[in-house]
């Protein structure tokens, strides 16, 4: 059986472009007809909707997108924006459940409370702005050794991700598992340690070629005294929390100089004058483009290859001085900007955004239930292990997500997630499918699509697609053989289209 | 406090039992446990994702006297374990919130059978939380997340039921454990309401124990519940991390916050063997080891040994009701 081609003039794919617009629209008109509501999103509302919601979270079932599609798209960035005003994971009944997820022993433990959170928020943008400092301000266990610590590191990046960049700036400095990473407790007066001083200015704040030598040795006299309390070895009764400890008599008191300006500078006055500085508008502005927007070069390259695009930066550049650092409004600007609008599909997607997206459409990981160590062991071996970051400079990312083995695993993991018809999130695609009036192979794989974004694909994809889908004609429903066949049809195009290429991207 | 006197009463630490390990001597994210014949105690491990479930014979003297069952859906396997009682034949039984069963073993771990499966009719489980067995050998089961208790004999066969949905008198929330007293009177820990209720056998609502309106006496998420023979109360209060104590008629008694000062045998063998954990431990406020993280079942036994159990920290806390406790010179 071929492709019908009711228009010589248009490919099969272009054609084909066409009949999914329509049964997208047929099939959101359908919900909001449902839900009571008249107005229906149009294909590029739910188009700009499915991208806004894979970059500002990790991507939502088809009914999900079409509710968020209907209340507008500046209105759920608004909603984004304000995570508080949704529920929060409720921890108390999550240690009643997963009791071992507190104070975790093993990292694995640490890494699945962290999935959970992210394939069961109802807050996507406070996990992803949580994911984003984490490779910012990337803190490892390889020398941590203490995985809750750097979980509670990632609790503090959720209160405090989406506010000022000052104010997290010093719960920063005072992290104890940042304090331990970057050695700020052998940081005396009299004895600095740059450790801490360097990756501030470095890393974190300013990029390289914006201060000098002198200004670390500053910077670090002035972060002398911040450090950790003794702590109760984890061993052999559990975890017990790390604390910050200021020690007044191992500040340095005396005057120093810092980006040129002069005083007995503690380690606030440190985090404002940076947060002044037109480096560090610049440099976040790089790193919220680079995470949020489309893949660029890594930052160790920045000092020396500009922005791809660098009007962009100026947007963003104007918004943090205009907020005065507030990440929140820096980010309003950049989800409602063109620039967004148009990067569909301009980065690779890391590991946690490929297996949380996969399983949040799948379903086969909502609420309470065991194996989220496997889904975090799962992106440690695609390459991200969360908690555990390869260098302070954190992941490299874009096209260096793929490698041969990675690739690999990606296809596997999203293929058989996809593939697997007893998921909840699979079994719907699977209904909705069959309520279609017309059963045409041409129906199937725009459905599923559909149904799995709405996912655009090359046209080679969507050739490869609709010629697996034409070898074995209509779907047929009226026997329990034929629905199992049917059945395992549409599980079979949704692994090849998780298996594609296009869906790599986010 | 060392010594906690209240109200007429004296409870006094005595010493702990504990540590974590994922097999072996010592206990990991411990649930429950359960007071047997001979001064064997059972203490059920539900450990974290596929590892670290099972149950751990030891005495209130430290022996480990080894541990059956693991991770696994397969008979005589767990994979939520939370509940544990002995019948009065030694027959040890463990619910598990999973697979909605409950495993019978003999008093030494060997697999017998299970019953048990999902469902919201008479008789089936979900969630399958608290268990303890009355005096007339009959199982009672909190089954929490159809948010009532259910009485079954010890093979399955069901026998009653009381509680629906709610918070109020007489409703539950997604009940935790459960205890019987000598009249045959249910307690049950109203997790998701923040009470312990107290129903006679028929399901009567008799007592309910929560803190006053000022906050004295309350409680967060209980999780466990035990009676001692003088009508004593003693509630696991999950939430925030202590024991609170009740008369007989729900009255405010005290609190315990956990006295472990000094290590338990297995945790003192690890420190000795650890020269930096040594140094360490000279440095550090050791006073977070020494009070409960996640109290999560409590149990008295015939001498008023009041037993508590700590998920996060992996051990038991032992204190005694005094009965003969003379006030010491006030003036030293």
């Amino acid at each position: 059986m071929t492709l019908a081609c009711t228009n010589p003039t248009m490919s099969h794919a272009s054609q084909f472009r066409a009949q999914l617009c329509h049964s997208l629209i047929m099939s959101v008109a359908r919900v909001k007809r449902d839900h009571g509501e008249t107005s229906v999103p149009t294909r590029q509302e739910m188009v700009l909707m499915a991208h806004l919601m894979r970059r500002a979270g990790f991507g939502e079932p088809h009914a999900d997108l079409i509710v968020h599609a209907s209340k507008g798209y500046e209105s759920v960035v608004e909603e984004l924006l304000h995570p508080k005003d949704q529920p929060p994971i409720d921890e108390e009944l999550m240690y009643r459940i997963l009791p071992g997820y507190e104070g975790a022993l093993g990292p694995p433990i640490s890494q699945a409370d962290w999935m959970f959170r992210m394939v069961n928020t109802q807050r996507p943008l406070e996990e992803k702005i949580a994911l984003f400092w984490h490779q910012m301000f990337a803190t490892s266990n390889s020398k941590v050794d203490n995985p809750p610590e750097i979980g509670r590191q990632i609790a503090m990046f959720r209160e405090y991700g989406l506010g000022s960049y000052r104010d997290l700036l010093i719960e920063l400095a005072k992290s104890p598992a940042m304090i331990f990473w970057l050695d700020n407790h052998g940081n005396h007066d009299g004895a600095i340690n740059e450790n801490w001083g360097r990756e501030l200015l470095e890393l974190f704040s300013l990029g390289v070629g914006n201060y000098t030598e002198d200004d670390i040795k500053e910077a670090s006299r002035a972060f002398t005294g911040w450090t950790i309390a003794p702590k109760i070895p984890r061993n052999p009764l559990g975890r017990f929390y790390w604390n910050f400890e200021y020690k007044p008599e191992d500040h340095d008191n005396e005057e120093k100089t810092f980006l040129g300006n002069t005083g007995n500078l503690n380690g606030e006055d440190i985090m404002q004058i940076i947060v002044n500085q037109p480096a560090s508008a610049r440099f976040l502005a790089r790193h919220l483009y680079r995470f949020f927007v489309a893949d660029e070069p890594d930052v160790s390259s920045w000092n020396s290859t500009p922005p791809n695009d660098p009007e962009a930066i100026e947007v963003l550049v104007d918004a943090y001085n205009e907020s005065q650092g507030d990440i929140r409004s820096i980010l309003r600007v950049l989800f409602n900007s063109d620039f967004f609008k148009n990067s569909l599909y301009a980065k690779v997607k890391s590991p946690a955004e490929l297996i949380v997206g996969t399983v949040r459409i799948a379903g086969n990981y909502e609420g309470f239930r065991p194996g989220f160590n496997n889904l975090a062991l799962e992106c440690a071996w695609q390459g991200q292990e969360l908690l555990n970051p390869p260098s302070v400079e954190g992941w490299h990312t874009g096209a260096a997500w793929i490698d041969a083995g990675a690739l690999m695993r990606r296809v596997n993991f999203a293929a058989g997630v996809m593939g697997d018809t007893s998921h909840p999130g699979v079994k719907t695609i699977i209904n909705t499918v069959r309520m279609q009036e017309t059963q045409s192979p041409q129906m199937l794989v725009s459905q599923c699509l559909d149904s799995m974004g709405p996912l655009q694909v090359s046209d080679i994809t969507l050739k490869e697609l609709l010629t697996h889908a034409l070898k074995d004609g209509e779907l047929m429903w009226d026997t329990p053989e034929q629905i199992e066949f049917s059945e395992e049809r549409v599980a079979r195009l949704l692994a090849l289209i998780a298996a594609s290429r296009d869906y790599q991207f986010a | 406090m060392l010594t906690t006197v209240a109200a007429g009463r004296v409870f006094d630490y005595s010493h702990c039992i504990g540590m974590y390990s994922q097999s072996g001597q010592g206990f990991w994210t411990p649930q429950d446990f359960v007071l047997g014949k001979d001064g064997r105690v059972y203490v059920l491990s539900r450990g974290v994702e596929q590892l670290g479930q099972r149950v751990s014979k030891i005495n209130l003297d430290s022996e480990f006297q080894g541990q059956f069952g693991s991770f696994g859906g397969e008979e005589g396997r767990f994979i939520w374990p939370r509940s544990i009682d002995v019948d009065q034949d030694g027959r040890v039984y463990v619910s598990d919130e999973y697979t909605n069963r409950i495993s019978v073993f003999d008093a030494e771990g060997a697999f017998r059978y299970h019953w048990g499966r999902y469902g919201d009719d008479d008789g089936l489980l979900s969630g399958p939380s608290g268990i303890a067995f009355d005096s007339n050998n009959n199982l009672w089961v909190v089954d929490s997340l159809n948010h009532r208790v259910q009485c079954f004999r010890q093979q399955g066969p069901f026998i009653s039921k009381f509680g629906t949905q709610g918070s109020g008198d007489g409703e539950l929330e997604m009940p935790w454990g459960l205890c019987i007293d000598n009249n045959q009177d249910i307690y049950v820990a109203d997790w998701g309401n923040n009470r312990v209720q107290k129903f006679s056998p028929d399901g009567k609502l008799l007592v309910i124990f929560e803190g006053t309106s000022d906050g004295v006496g309350s409680l967060k998420g209980p999780s466990g519940v035990a009676v001692d023979s003088e009508g004593d109360v003693y509630v696991t209060d999950w939430g925030n991390h202590r024991v609170q104590i009740y008369d007989a008629s729900g009255r405010f008694i005290t609190t315990l916050v956990g006295d472990a000062q000094e290590p338990s045998p297995w945790t003192q063998t690890y420190i000795d063997a650890n020269p930096e954990i040594i140094k360490a431990r000279r440095r550090a406020n050791m006073e977070p080891e020494w009070r409960f993280r996640r109290p999560v079942a409590v149990n008295v036994d015939a001498n008023f040994r009041i037993i508590v159990l700590e998920s996060a920290r992996h051990r038991l806390q032992i204190y005694n009701k005094l009965k003969d406790y003379e006030e010491h010179s006030l003036n030293l």
